[in-house]
């Protein structure tokens, strides 16, 4: 699969809070901009995937959600759900569809409005007596919990992730929450699930990310600073850690599975990778991330991000585009904008936030907690 | 040999203290307080942690359970059945709900007498439990308790032998509830008192000495239902009882009067402590009497309930305020979302969700919930048992979410390894500040967890032990 699927186009909204904006007018935006990215007919899109984790009233149920929005009609549409992961999966399915050798061009597209709720965070589905009484930050938080326990780490090393995802993302245009936060700023707000606290958690975010993809021998036609898709992964666990009485806490098998998975393809190791957008819904799950990715050893998550590591002019740069955190967390668009910034980067297009000289960039989602990860590496061709 | 083969009470830990009543409306209120049931605790809850304390890993040889309430959950839906199940009692058992009066209880308990002693049935579990309420600035707030008692009868294994019973039945309103009050109504004073209560009650009482030729001073305990501080001290000695010394101290001192498990907690008070061949009286009124006649056995010590009548009273936590105690009885409006458990759900993981069965894994041993047709740590397949799962078990990781919506709020929730495998994860409740936390010790508790579909929905939860 290596060097077989290139990205010739990619297209991101402004994500936030976007009360005046619907369903169809973000894919339109996103898939708008990445046409242009590209220099594209749409009538050259062989199929199409659609990542969206919730539908709504105004659509995201089926690909026609797509197809009406973009009236991108009479050639194959699916929609793509796989948690958090819907996203970056989509992405791997619009690879695997040109791969396969169906379809020379594709388009990937993650929507998701989830401000047009009208509540906080995300509806609870499942089960009505099991589990009842989780949220997502109470998920993670649970985790968070047995790990700060496990390795004795504090609170104050968790909002040392979000300052750095903060200072990223007010660097940022497109990001939701475009302000820095200090330390005791973070440390002080309000306690959502023990120990994140406001500061902790990732926002309820609307917007919409696109990326054209191709046939790696076509992309010349396109442009000459095309993105090639080194490696990818995917590995599901399972949705209920609760209770699996196996499951330590203390990280999340699917993530190093998947990353294993993209690196033995890319025929790259954690070493190799310049910088990655990471999956920080909440503060902890960045630093876990970052030992499952095998850019740390387990229980030095935390002492990367405190030795500022994982900041813009570290050795490896974690979410500089803001992340979660700071760029917002529109479910199903977010692997997508993912890999938007990916592209930028290895394009060198942004800023002051452009890491220095990247050759490989990653991008992870990880969801459920932990039920399912996906893991794309994007190189410079 | 008919008897008592086992007994055990539930007092819920919260307690309102009757000086936060008296600072909520003015007026007087005596010392102490009244135990009250936690936001998620009702009537079939309290009788299932009474219960478990006397149906454990024997509950395969019961063959009844006749529940007694005046507050139950439902007014269509017999509850007996629903504990029968919670208990995991076999499917195969008789289940009978009684009510009307506080009488209700004992009335119970000498039905199952009756049907052991007829031979009718082998092995009864009788549950009593109320969760009354009175109406905010009524005479009757300070005075009514939240509690369970349970009895189990049988005639192996007898620690209480049945010995006579004597029954009066006459029209007489003393506390009363019509279809759509919700606040229990009451003539209370001397009036009802003399002419009820005491009447009645003790009626039924002398006929029973009567019968079996025994003076006041022969019986060793009397354990009676009392509707206030005074009644049952001047009606023992009204038929010539000590009331200091043969009296059982009513639970209306304690922890305010309880309604039909009343009196079976002054029984469980009185056992806790009863010596071999002690009779005790055991009385309960309600639109007449039903006195019973126990004398304790040989077995007694070897079966005495843990934790004690007293265990329950001292572990208790304190309600901060009035007004918490207003929104936990949902007195004042309170928002609870939920989505309803559909019968067809309900009836497809019984045993999984209200039984709480997981499986093992015959392979490798592993104990895993929910019920699993592949083994989660040796992917053995079709080789899982159903297995039930312990009541007890450690927190490994918790946390304390404020964005979920709950009447308690926020809300812990705990991941929980339970004695002998098994992980749960789990709403906790009856938790004081600083009790959740990374290897505290939990008890599974059956409760209230939601509204939904203008149901209540009950699964279990996690407390401290206590």
């Amino acid at each position: 699969m290596k060097d077989q699927v290139a990205v010739i186009g990619v297209g991101c909204t402004k994500f936030g809070d976007l009360f005046e904006s619907s369903y169809e007018e973000l894919i339109c935006q996103a898939a708008f901009e990445a046409y242009d990215d590209a220099g594209i007919d749409p009538q050259e899109i062989g199929a199409a995937y659609l990542g969206t984790y919730l539908p709504g009233p105004s659509g995201g149920k089926a690909a026609v959600s797509l197809g009406d929005a973009l009236r991108l009609y009479d050639r194959p549409i699916t929609r793509v759900e796989n948690y958090c992961a819907t996203g970056t999966d989509a992405f791997r399915n619009g690879c695997l569809a040109i791969a396969s050798g169906v379809c020379d061009i594709v388009l990937v597209l993650g929507a998701e409005k989830l401000k047009d709720r009208g509540g906080r965070g995300l509806p609870r589905l499942g089960h009505p007596l099991l589990a009842k009484g989780n949220s997502a930050p109470g998920l993670f938080a649970l985790a968070a919990n047995r790990y700060m326990h496990t390795f004795g780490m504090g609170r104050d090393v968790l909002a040392k992730v979000a300052v750095k995802n903060h200072y990223n993302g007010a660097r940022n245009a497109k990001a939701h929450l475009r302000m820095e936060v200090t330390e005791e700023k973070v440390l002080k707000a309000p306690i959502i699930a023990w120990p994140f606290g406001l500061f902790d958690c990732c926002p309820t975010t609307d917007g919409a990310a696109a990326a054209i993809i191709c046939r790696a021998d076509l992309a010349k036609r396109f442009r000459s600073d095309y993105v090639l898709v080194k490696g990818f992964g995917l590995a599901v666990t399972t949705g209920r850690p609760y209770f699996d009485p196996t499951f330590d806490y203390l990280g999340f098998r699917s993530t190093q599975m998947a990353a294993q998975q993209a690196y033995k393809m890319a025929g790259v190791s954690a070493r190799d990778i310049s910088f990655a957008e990471v999956h920080d819904c909440f503060t902890w799950t960045e630093i876990s991330n970052t030992e499952d990715l095998g850019f740390c050893a387990k229980g030095e998550g935390g002492k990367l991000a405190v030795e500022g590591r994982t900041a813009l002019a570290g050795d490896i740069p974690i979410n500089p585009s803001g992340g979660l955190k700071s760029f917002g967390h529109p479910i199903g668009a977010s692997g997508v904008r993912m890999l938007y910034e990916c592209v930028k980067q290895l394009q060198g297009q942004c800023g002051e936030r452009q890491v220095k000289n990247p050759q490989l960039g990653l991008a992870h989602n990880v969801g459920g907690p932990g039920a399912v990860s996906c893991v794309i590496i994007l190189g410079s061709n | 040999m008919i008897g008592v083969t086992g007994y055990s009470v539930y007092v819920p830990r919260l307690r309102l203290e009757r000086s936060l009543i008296a600072r909520a409306w003015g007026g007087s209120q005596g010392a102490g307080e009244i135990a009250v049931a936690n936001y998620d605790e009702d009537a079939l809850t309290l009788a299932a942690e009474a219960a478990h304390g006397c149906v454990s890993d024997d509950a395969a040889a019961a063959d009844g359970l006749y529940f007694a309430s005046t507050s139950a959950p439902y007014r269509e839906k017999q509850i007996a059945s629903v504990l029968a199940t919670v208990c995991d009692l076999p499917r195969r058992c008789q289940t009978a709900d009684f009510g009307g009066s506080v009488r209700a209880g004992v009335s119970a308990m000498l039905a199952a007498l009756h049907a052991v002693g007829a031979g009718a049935r082998n092995d009864v579990v009788v549950a009593a439990s109320d969760i009354r309420t009175a109406g905010p600035e009524s005479e009757l707030e300070g005075l009514l308790g939240d509690a369970a008692a349970a009895v189990r009868v049988g005639r192996s294994g007898v620690l209480a032998e049945f010995v006579d019973a004597a029954s009066v039945s006459e029209e007489f309103t003393h506390l009363w509830r019509t279809d759509d009050q919700r606040f229990l109504q009451s003539f209370a004073g001397r009036f009802s008192n003399t002419f009820g209560y005491a009447r009645d009650l003790g009626d039924a009482i002398r006929s029973l000495l009567g019968a079996q030729q025994l003076e006041p001073r022969a019986v060793a305990r009397l354990a009676l239902y009392a509707p206030d501080a005074r009644a049952a001290i001047d009606l023992a000695k009204e038929l010539g009882f000590d009331p200091k010394k043969q009296l059982v101290t009513p639970p209306v001192a304690s922890i305010g009067s309880a309604g039909v498990a009343d009196a079976l907690l002054s029984l469980a008070a009185a056992l806790d402590e009863a010596t071999p061949g002690d009779l005790i009286v055991v009385g309960a009124y309600g639109e007449g009497a039903d006195a019973l006649l126990l004398r304790v056995t040989d077995e007694l010590p070897r079966r005495r309930a843990t934790p004690s009548w007293q265990h329950w009273l001292d572990h208790k936590l304190l309600m901060p305020s009035y007004e918490k105690y207003l929104k936990y009885r949902r007195i004042v409006d309170v928002d609870e979302p939920g989505e309803a458990i559909n019968n067809v759900l309900e009836f497809k993981e019984l045993k999984q969700d209200v039984r709480l069965y997981g499986s093992r894994c015959e392979a490798c041993g592993t104990v895993q919930f929910p019920l699993a047709q592949v083994c989660i740590r040796c992917k053995a397949r079709e080789r899982l048992s159903d297995h039930k799962l312990a009541k007890r078990g450690t927190i490994f990781t918790f946390t304390v979410d404020h964005l979920i919506a709950n009447v308690e709020h926020p809300l812990p929730m705990a991941v929980v390894d339970l004695e002998g495998g098994g992980r749960m994860y789990l709403q906790v409740t009856d938790f004081g500040e600083a009790e959740v936390g990374i290897g505290a010790a939990v008890v599974l508790t059956y409760r209230r967890l939601h509204e939904g579909g203008g149901n209540h929905n009950y699964f279990w939860k996690a407390r401290p032990v206590r």
